[in-house]
């Protein structure tokens, strides 16, 4: 009797251990652990309930739409407005005065407005590792080159952050470029002396001082018997002395010289039929497309015709296969669509080229009803069975 | 003497079990945010895809400060930061990564001679067999619904084991509140319908963030 004693006693002590150690488990563990998962599932709202403080464009945009339509149509378009002015939590609360924005003081509220040169080298600074692509600059070299002696000056005294293609032409900001700044710009009165030996003085600069290889194939060519520079490249807003430079103009703005009816000499400038010159191509005659370029490359500046970029040789029917594909044949050369319309391809081939978007799943179909052949036309037999 | 013993230990027992009943509905109850708009279903049909496209990285550093802000992310530790690579004639390769970017890159390491070089943002791969997440002995790390890697900081106890278990050192132990910490790929912004800190400061759209489905059909027509 006494020995079974014994083991009731162990037997209730090892259950009430368990039932303790039970208890305990079920107190500590939060009540949504193990709902979906070996995790506690109100932590995610948790998580997702913290408070956004990087606000995104579209919120800036509400109050300053001004200053967006600006900054959205120049080349600092991707840039938000959070990398160069901050994070704007405060910034909006303060200024849509919610409940909570009591204790914030409007030192916190201001939004970061001067960047200095370091700020904008974060992106600019030249690189061997960046893109090359990419506008950098040396600034030890920039500020050489520009005769700035001031070595503190920054970036946004000539350039204007929200509109980096426009330079700043404040008179007294006189560093800038050179087709731009102009003597008359601080003279009232003719000066004869050679600017070089003032001290300081800036440096006025011509095309040619930087863009020599451009400026001695322009040089070189009737172009220069009729043109300037600056009849192309710069163009004066009404009202304001900033220039915009433009490149690669669309057909229209070509045919400003160049079509029939504008012609004062009629030898010069060559006529061109427009849309007939380039009907017989069944080109996509848009007037507002940059096609001009396509063919005559570098005309502008060297007059020379490129045939590679146009590819209309003799032997065009034999020789297109080619370059109709890319180098390793695998997929379809987009280029024939910069000038032709998107069935010229299709008339002949009897299939839609460049492959529509959803290919994968409907060139099956299109297979089946126009046979194996169609595929040859262009890809090498063995194409299909690469994957099939 | 045994006698009295027992007694005192079974008082002892019911005195301690009372005591942690009463804690349970005093102390331990802690008042959770309740689920209001996320639930598990609805969670489960997102899957989150992120692509960083290096060739047109220029190494800014805006993503990190964007994080930084964004996740109050404390000095000298990083949850997304931007490699440099340079490869020079001689074959030799310098990785380097000065405070994680945060001010951008100042120099190139190499005199001349620089073959090859490019930036490589880095961000927790959120991976779908995770070593960190299977190493939690707590499970305070786990896979949300919608596949983002996540961090329990309540339950977390700050042992480590994660930080070692991530190949590619997205974890870093918080010392000031001593939990792990990790990026969430700002949960919080991507169910408000915007995107991740660091997507949203890129100038140049490295980053590219969005629903798995739409992104593919995306990638497809673009390569």
């Amino acid at each position: 009797m006494k020995d079974k004693l014994h083991i009731y006693t162990i037997f209730s002590v090892i259950i009430i251990v368990i039932v303790i150690a039970v208890l305990i488990g079920g107190i500590l563990t939060p009540k949504s652990f193990g709902d979906y998962g070996h995790y506690r599932w109100k932590s995610i709202a948790e998580i997702a309930s913290k408070e956004v403080i990087n606000q995104n464009v579209e919120v800036c945009q509400e109050c300053h739409n001004n200053l967006y339509l600006i900054h959205k149509k120049d080349a600092h378009y991707g840039v938000p407005c959070v990398d160069c002015h901050g994070p704007a939590d405060m910034h909006v609360k303060y200024y849509k005065s919610d409940s909570t924005s009591k204790a914030i003081t409007q030192d916190q509220a201001t939004l970061k407005k001067e960047y200095n040169l370091e700020g904008c080298l974060y992106c600019h600074r030249k690189l061997k590792a960046r893109p090359a692509d990419f506008p950098q600059i040396d600034v030890k070299e920039h500020y050489t080159f520009l005769n700035v002696i001031d070595s503190t000056t920054k970036c946004t005294e000539c350039h204007s952050p929200h509109e980096p293609i426009f330079l700043l032409t404040e008179v007294n900001h006189s560093r800038l470029h050179p087709i731009i700044s102009q003597c008359g710009d601080c003279h009232t009165e003719k000066v004869d002396n050679d600017y070089s030996k003032v001290p300081n003085h800036p440096k006025i600069f011509e095309c040619q001082d930087c863009h020599n290889e451009i400026y001695a194939d322009f040089e070189s060519k009737p172009h220069h018997n009729h043109i300037e520079c600056t009849s192309c490249h710069l163009f004066h807003k009404q009202n304001e002395t900033s220039g915009r430079m433009y490149k690669n103009g669309n057909a229209k703005f070509c045919l400003l010289c160049h079509e029939t009816k504008s012609f004062k000499n009629p030898d010069y400038p060559p006529k061109i039929f427009w849309p007939e010159h380039i009907g017989n191509l069944k080109y996509l005659a848009n007037i507002n497309q940059k096609i001009c370029l396509n063919c005559h490359v570098d005309k502008i500046h060297k007059m020379k015709l490129d045939l590679k970029a146009a590819p209309h040789t003799v032997n065009w029917i034999k020789e297109h296969g080619k370059l109709g594909l890319n180098a390793s044949g695998s997929d379809f050369n987009p280029t024939c669509n910069q000038c032709h319309e998107t069935n010229y391809c299709t008339n002949c081939h009897q299939v839609k080229i460049p492959h529509p978007n959803d290919w994968m799943e409907t060139h099956h179909s299109t297979v089946e009803k126009k046979g194996k052949k169609v595929c040859q036309n262009c890809h090498k037999p063995a194409f299909c069975a690469d994957c099939h | 003497m045994e006698d009295i013993n027992r007694k005192k230990f079974i008082q002892l027992c019911m005195y301690t079990s009372a005591g942690l009943f009463a804690g349970y509905f005093f102390g331990f109850s802690k008042n959770e945010v309740d689920v209001t708009n996320l639930s598990f279903e609805n969670l489960e049909k997102f899957d989150w895809g992120y692509v960083i496209d290096t060739t047109r990285c220029i190494g800014c550093g805006a993503c990190v400060r964007a994080c930084k802000v964004e996740n109050e992310v404390k000095d000298t530790y990083f949850r997304t930061w931007v490699e440099r690579y340079e490869i020079n004639g001689k074959e030799v390769v310098r990785v380097d990564s000065p405070n994680g970017a945060l001010s951008s890159f100042s120099h190139d390491n190499f005199d001349s001679d620089i073959v090859k070089a490019f930036f490589v943002p880095k961000i927790c791969n959120h991976c779908y067999n995770s070593a960190c997440t299977q190493v939690c002995p707590v499970g305070a790390s786990y896979h949300s619904p919608d596949k983002v890697v996540l961090i329990d900081k309540d339950h977390c106890v700050g042992c480590g084991y994660c930080v070692q278990a991530c190949p590619y050192a997205c974890r870093y132990i918080d010392h000031e509140v001593g939990t792990a910490d990790k990026c969430t790929l700002c949960y919080h912004r991507i169910h408000q319908g915007l995107e991740p800190a660091c997507v949203d400061a890129c100038p140049r759209e490295v980053r590219i963030f969005g629903k798995y489905v739409r992104f593919c059909m995306n990638a497809d027509s673009e390569f």
